[in-house]
Order: C-alpha cells, then sequence, then structure tokens
C-alpha cells in the first residue's frame, strides 16, 4: 500500500521554501556622521534582504587605515574623497562601484544652555572662546574640511591655539554636550540629531567647503554580490529620503 | 628627531615626574595605614586603591572625565569658583598620570613598611618618641630604597599611560600631547616613521625607569 | 619602688596571660620556661600592648587602667627597655642611637644624673661612639642597648634575657655591669631570664611565670 508522507513534512518543506534564499552578513565601514542615518537605511534593507549589515563606525581616517592593513570590510562610505583616493592607490577598492551623491555642510555648535552668541565664523577668534572643539584638523574629513574653511577666511592661525582635537567628528559633538569647550564644528547633520546643542551659525553650503561622501566596494570582500545589492539599495529613492531627513544633500 | 617630537618628550618626562612627587604623600600614608593599622573597611580601601590597576584605563579615564569636567563635582566648582579648567590642560594629564600610578605606589611602599622591624618602631617609642618622630628617623629611613623603588615603577608608569589620558586631556599637540599619545597620532596619520622615533625614546625612557625601580626594591633597606 | 600589676588578663595564642602582683624589690628575676608569656608581661608594663583587663601602677603613677579606660602611652612612660633582640637601629650609627631618647636634665627618683658620660663610662663603650651598630660584637651591642635605655632617665628598666645570646666568657663580663647599674644608678629592674645563675647575683627576688601564671619560685 503507498504511504502518504505525513502531514509534518510538507510543514516542513513549505517552512524551508518560505525562508529567503540565503541570509548573508556584509561589514560596512562608515564615516561617523552617517551613524544615524545608516543604521535606519540599514534596517529597512535587512527586512526585505534577509540580509544582515554590520557597521563599524568612526573616523575615515582611522577606518581607510584599518582597510589598508587588511580589516574585513565589504564597502567603505568616507566622508571625504581623499581618503577613498588614498585607498584607490593601494588598489583596495573596485573603483567601477565608487559613487559620490551624498554632501553635507558645517555647523558652528554650541551647548545647549551656552550664553554665546556666534553670528560667523569670524567670532570663533572672540577671547570669551577658549576651546573649539574639532575632529582631528590633520586627519579627521571633518576636521579637514573645517580646516580648510577657517583658512580660507584667514582665520585659522588665529584659532589654531584653542582647538581642542577629537578623535571623531562624533568625539567633537560629545565633547559640546559635555560643556567642556565652548564651541564646536560639526556637520549640519550630527547638530541636527542632539539635543543637548545648539546650532549657533550654519556654514551655507555656497561659502562652505566641498563636502563629498564616497562609497565603494572593497576588493577584497568575501560577499561581493551581497555587498553589490546593498550599493545598488543605497542608491535608491528610498535610501536618498532616509538621507535627506537626517539634513544630507543628495546629489542626483 | 624634531623640536616638536623632543618638546613631547620633555613634556613627557616633566609631567611624569611631577605627578610622581604629588602622590608621593597620600602613597606614603596610605601605604603606612595599610602596613601598620587594622581597621574597619581596611579592605574596601585596599580594593578601591588597587582598581585603577585592574580596570580599563579608559574606563577610569571617564570617571576622572565625569568629575573633573566643568559639570562635575569637582571640575565644576573649580571651574565657578576660579575659572579654573582642568580637563583638556595639562593640569587634567598631572592628574590622569597620578590616578593610574598610585596603586603601583602604594604596592610597593607597603611591602617597604611592612619590611621594617616593627620592634625596632617599638623601642623608639619606649624611648620616647612620638608617631610622627617614629615614622619619620625609623619607618622611614629604613623603608627608603623600597620608597624609592616604588617612586620609580610609578614614574614608568605615568610614562606609558594612555587611556585614561586620552579621555581626559584630549592629544592636544603642544599642550597635553604625551609620548603615547604622540605614537598613536602618528600611526593614526600613517607616519609610521615619525611614530618609530618616539617608540624608541619611549622604550629607553620605560627601560630606565623600570630598571632602576626594580634594582631600588630588589635590596634589602639599607643603612647608612 | 612598688609595681603593681593587679587583675591582668591578656589572651596569647595558646592560653591567657594572668598576673594579680605587687613588686617592691629593687632587681626582680621573672623565670619561667620560654613561651610562658614573659616577653608579653614586659610589653606590657612599657605599654606596647593593650591587655583586655589590667591596673599597671609604678609607684604613684596609674600606667594602664582599663576599668577607667587609662592608657599612658609608652613613650610617657619613662620605662626603659631592653627586648630580647636589642633592637638597636641599624641606620644610626651607636652615638645617634644612644642619643635618641636621651634627656639630658634626667634624674632618678634619688638624684642621680643620667648623663652621657657618665653612662658611657660605666658600661664602656665612649669608643664606639661612631661605629656603625650593624658591625659591633654581641657583648658591644648589648652594652649599646643598656646605655640606650639608661640614657631616658628611667624609673624602671626592664630587661628580657639580656644574657641569652651571650657566651659564658661574655656573661661574666656582662654581669659586673648590670650590677654596676644596679648600684651605680639605684634603678629598679625586672629581669626576665631562665638562667638560674644570673639570678643568684644579681635579684633579691624571683618570680617563676608558667603557662601565663606566676607560680611559687622553686628555688
Amino acid at each position: 500500500m503507498k504511504q502518504r508522507p505525513p502531514p509534518a513534512a510538507f510543514g516542513l518543506m513549505l517552512l524551508i521554501l518560505a525562508l529567503p534564499l540565503r541570509a548573508e552578513e556584509i561589514t560596512v565601514f562608515a564615516a561617523a556622521s552617517l551613524t544615524d542615518s545608516l543604521k535606519e537605511i540599514a534596517a529597512a534593507y535587512e527586512k526585505t534582504s534577509g540580509d544582515r549589515i554590520v557597521f563599524n563606525f568612526g573616523a575615515s581616517s582611522m577606518l581607510a587605515r584599518q582597510i589598508d592593513e587588511g580589516a574585513p570590510a565589504d564597502i567603505f562610505f568616507s566622508a571625504d574623497e581623499a581618503k577613498m583616493d588614498d585607498l584607490a592607490k593601494h588598489d583596495r577598492i573596485v573603483p567601477s562601484t565608487r559613487r559620490s551623491r551624498l554632501s553635507n555642510s558645517l555647523a558652528i555648535v554650541v551647548p545647549a544652555d551656552s550664553g554665546l552668541t556666534i553670528a560667523s565664523a569670524c567670532d570663533l577668534t572672540n577671547a570669551a572662546i577658549k576651546r573649539i572643539a574639532l575632529a582631528d584638523p590633520q586627519t579627521v574629513p571633518a576636521g579637514i574640511y573645517s580646516r580648510i574653511y577657517l583658512a580660507r577666511l584667514k582665520l585659522w592661525p588665529l584659532v589654531e591655539s584653542k582647538i581642542v582635537p577629537t578623535d571623531n567628528v562624533r568625539a567633537a559633538l560629545a565633547a559640546v554636550e559635555s560643556g567642556n569647550v565652548d564651541v564646536g564644528m560639526v556637520y549640519r547633520t550630527d547638530a541636527a540629531i542632539s539635543k543637548r546643542i545648539k546650532v549657533a551659525c550654519e556654514i551655507p553650503r555656497a561659502e562652505g567647503p566641498d563636502i563629498s561622501y564616497p562609497v565603494a566596494l572593497v576588493k577584497d570582500s568575501k560577499e561581493t554580490e551581497t555587498a553589490r545589492k546593498f550599493l545598488h539599495y543605497l542608491d535608491s529613492e528610498e535610501a536618498a529620503k532616509v538621507f535627506g531627513k537626517y539634513g544630507f544633500i543628495v546629489r542626483p | 628627531m624634531s623640536v616638536q617630537e623632543w618638546q613631547i618628550v620633555w613634556f613627557t618626562a616633566w609631567v611624569s615626574a611631577l605627578s610622581t612627587i604629588t602622590i608621593l604623600p597620600f602613597g606614603l600614608a596610605a601605604a603606612w595605614l595599610l602596613a601598620r593599622h587594622e581597621w574597619p573597611g581596611k579592605s574596601l580601601v585596599e580594593t578601591l586603591i588597587s582598581l585603577p590597576l585592574v580596570m580599563p584605563p579608559v574606563a577610569t579615564g571617564l570617571i576622572l572625565l565625569k568629575l573633573l569636567g566643568r559639570r562635575g563635582a569637582i571640575g565644576g566648582w573649580l571651574h565657578s569658583r576660579f575659572d579654573l579648567d582642568i580637563v583638556f590642560t595639562w593640569r587634567a594629564v598631572l592628574i590622569a598620570l597620578g590616578v593610574m600610578s598610585f596603586p603601583l605606589l602604594v604596592r610597593s611602599t607597603r611591602v617597604a613598611f611592612e619590611e621594617v622591624n616593627p620592634r625596632l618602631e617599638q623601642i623608639a617609642r619606649t624611648l620616647g618618641a612620638g608617631n610622627f618622630r617614629v615614622f619619620c628617623t625609623i619607618t622611614l629611613p629604613l623603608a627608603s630604597r623600597g620608597i624609592v623603588g616604588g617612586m620609580l615603577l610609578a614614574f614608568a608608569r605615568a610614562l606609558g599611560e594612555f587611556g585614561a589620558t586620552i579621555m581626559v586631556a584630549g592629544n592636544i599637540p603642544g599642550r597635553t600631547s604625551t609620548l603615547s599619545l604622540a605614537i598613536f597620532q602618528n600611526v593614526q596619520l600613517g607616519r609610521d616613521n615619525d611614530a618609530l622615533h618616539l617608540l624608541g625614546v619611549s622604550v629607553l625612557l620605560a627601560f630606565a625607569a623600570v630598571w632602576g625601580g626594580e634594582y631600588f626594591l630588589r635590596r634589602k633597606p639599607g643603612f647608612k | 619602688m612598688n609595681l603593681r600589676l593587679k587583675q591582668i588578663a591578656l589572651p596569647l595564642s595558646e592560653f591567657t596571660l594572668e598576673v594579680d602582683v605587687e613588686i617592691t624589690r629593687p632587681v626582680t628575676a621573672i623565670r619561667g620556661p620560654s613561651g610562658a608569656g614573659k616577653t608579653s608581661l614586659l610589653d606590657l608594663i612599657a605599654g606596647l600592648r593593650r591587655p583586655k583587663s589590667a591596673l599597671i601602677q609604678l609607684d604613684d603613677r596609674v600606667l594602664t587602667d582599663t576599668a577607667t579606660g587609662r592608657m599612658v602611652s609608652a613613650r610617657h612612660r619613662q620605662i626603659g627597655y631592653v627586648p630580647q633582640d636589642l633592637a638597636l637601629f641599624p641606620h644610626l650609627s651607636v652615638r645617634k642611637n644612644l642619643l635618641y631618647g636621651h634627656r639630658p636634665e634626667g634624674k632618678t627618683a634619688d638624684g642621680h644624673l643620667f648623663s652621657y658620660q657618665h653612662v658611657t663610662d660605666v658600661l664602656e663603650i665612649q669608643s664606639l661612639a661612631e661605629r656603625s651598630v650593624v658591625h659591633l660584637s654581641g657583648g658591644e651591642k648589648q652594652r649599646v642597648a643598656l646605655a640606650r635605655a639608661l640614657l631616658t632617665s628611667p624609673r624602671l628598666l626592664l630587661l628580657d634575657e639580656p644574657l641569652a645570646n651571650l657566651d659564658s666568657g661574655l656573661k661574666a663580663k656582662i654581669i659586673p655591669y648590670l650590677t654596676r647599674i644596679r648600684d651605680e644608678f639605684g634603678l629598679p629592674m625586672l629581669y626576665v631570664t631562665h638562667d638560674p645563675d644570673e639570678v643568684r647575683d644579681l635579684c633579691d627576688h624571683q618570680l617563676w611565670l608558667e603557662r601565663g601564671r606566676i607560680s611559687s619560685a622553686p628555688r
């Protein structure tokens, strides 16, 4: 007599078919200023694709160095072109996957309870301002942008002695939040997410330095297919909407 | 090595020396109390003193940051009363180095005191000396080698301090940049050669300090 | 002299030291097997240990009284102590050791002067003044320790086995010094020893201490 397979076997088959075909995990090294926006984008992406995104946020300079030394990253999302150029020079990225669509602008911020008024960057030379927090102006993109801008206004030599360099732009933000410095220069997008600081003065995009966030696939990635999928998603309308929500400028 | 690099070496050396001298009276007092007396809460204090030795230095640095920042319990008072800032100045470096090397000083000094025959202190008392005189004329001279050894170890620890310092003083070139912080920054910048110069000096200084420290600690209490 | 050691109770590792006695003779020996508590008793009298209960009084001065909580510190008791290991300060010269507790104006009860000259003269140690304590012979160390205690002008001298580590030849040399201390300075002494010969020459009276208790002296 022909035996019918037990109903449990059918159930198991259905269950297996319902699961996403392959759940992969990729690692994204990204600039600190992208923390909140990327996390939100990744959460939405994970739901639909079933893949998992693991992030390593930090100063682009530090991340670039780590990738150069062979750190296991699949995607690098930098806060300036220079760091990506360095990696390209050392043949660490896949040039055809490189895209630069994101931009940002700078803002001068003060602790939420501060009484200082700052109309423009020139006010930074004021004696009342003793300490200015910046991401390291020699290495970290946010600090470099700020320094370039201040140098262009011939203010850099006057304020250089007041600078308190931090490891990345979020650390500069934290320094302002703690009240241990009088003023900080961070991205407008960073200023937007913190309630413990207020924006004293925004640097208009036209005046400020040309900020650009390139993203690319890392050559030694072990999950190129999955990574390319995510890169593609970063280019999508949904992702652009999220970036825009946080204050980034998305170039077409 | 450039002028700036020598400046960093000089700064590191003098702030480490100053921090060792600053913690010395506290270290001696703590070591003496732990060596010679039993009192309630003693083991709690012993553990507290040892904490910076075992905790991650950045954790200790965070505690210091919370206390000494402009909004902290101590830093806030100093800032509002005297317009004095600690965080992000050499004073923060001094305090970070002092806190991190304090346990080493207390340990070595305590052993030095414990090695002084208590009978000598007792007899000194029968000869009419009060506690302070006994401490200065008997205990301290006989423990002096161990104390010097402890100071050198503390100095060596201060030289190499990084985690707590970077939390509480940052790495401000020309103001709070110590050897270890400068090495870190050079590595970040990709300036490995410069990092190696500083590394070499760092190793030499640490070697001299530890070697000297062990020399004093190894020998028995000396007499003139 | 009158040394009252009343209702003394001091728990030691294996038994409790319990003494209740009054000592009036100038030189009294405390004999007994080792571990009997003799050193602990001297420590109590000198004020180096705190008893569970005791009334210790020297002449008209109450030194320890647990009933009232009175405990005169060792530095104020004016009791000289020569411990068994001598406890000479190794980092100081002989002279500095001798002068450590020296009070130049000191006099005993009956007016004797404890001057540096006199004491070093009696014990014949003037020539040792600048020497390092560490390199002295056994006999020299003994005399320096004695002199150091004497130079504080004490009212009572405690000696813990002063001749224990000396060979018989040296003992014979030191005993006259002790006799001199008794005679020249008129100083009451409590003398711990386990050697009956020393007692015979020097002491007027003996106490026998065994397992923390005083029993009748087996003469």
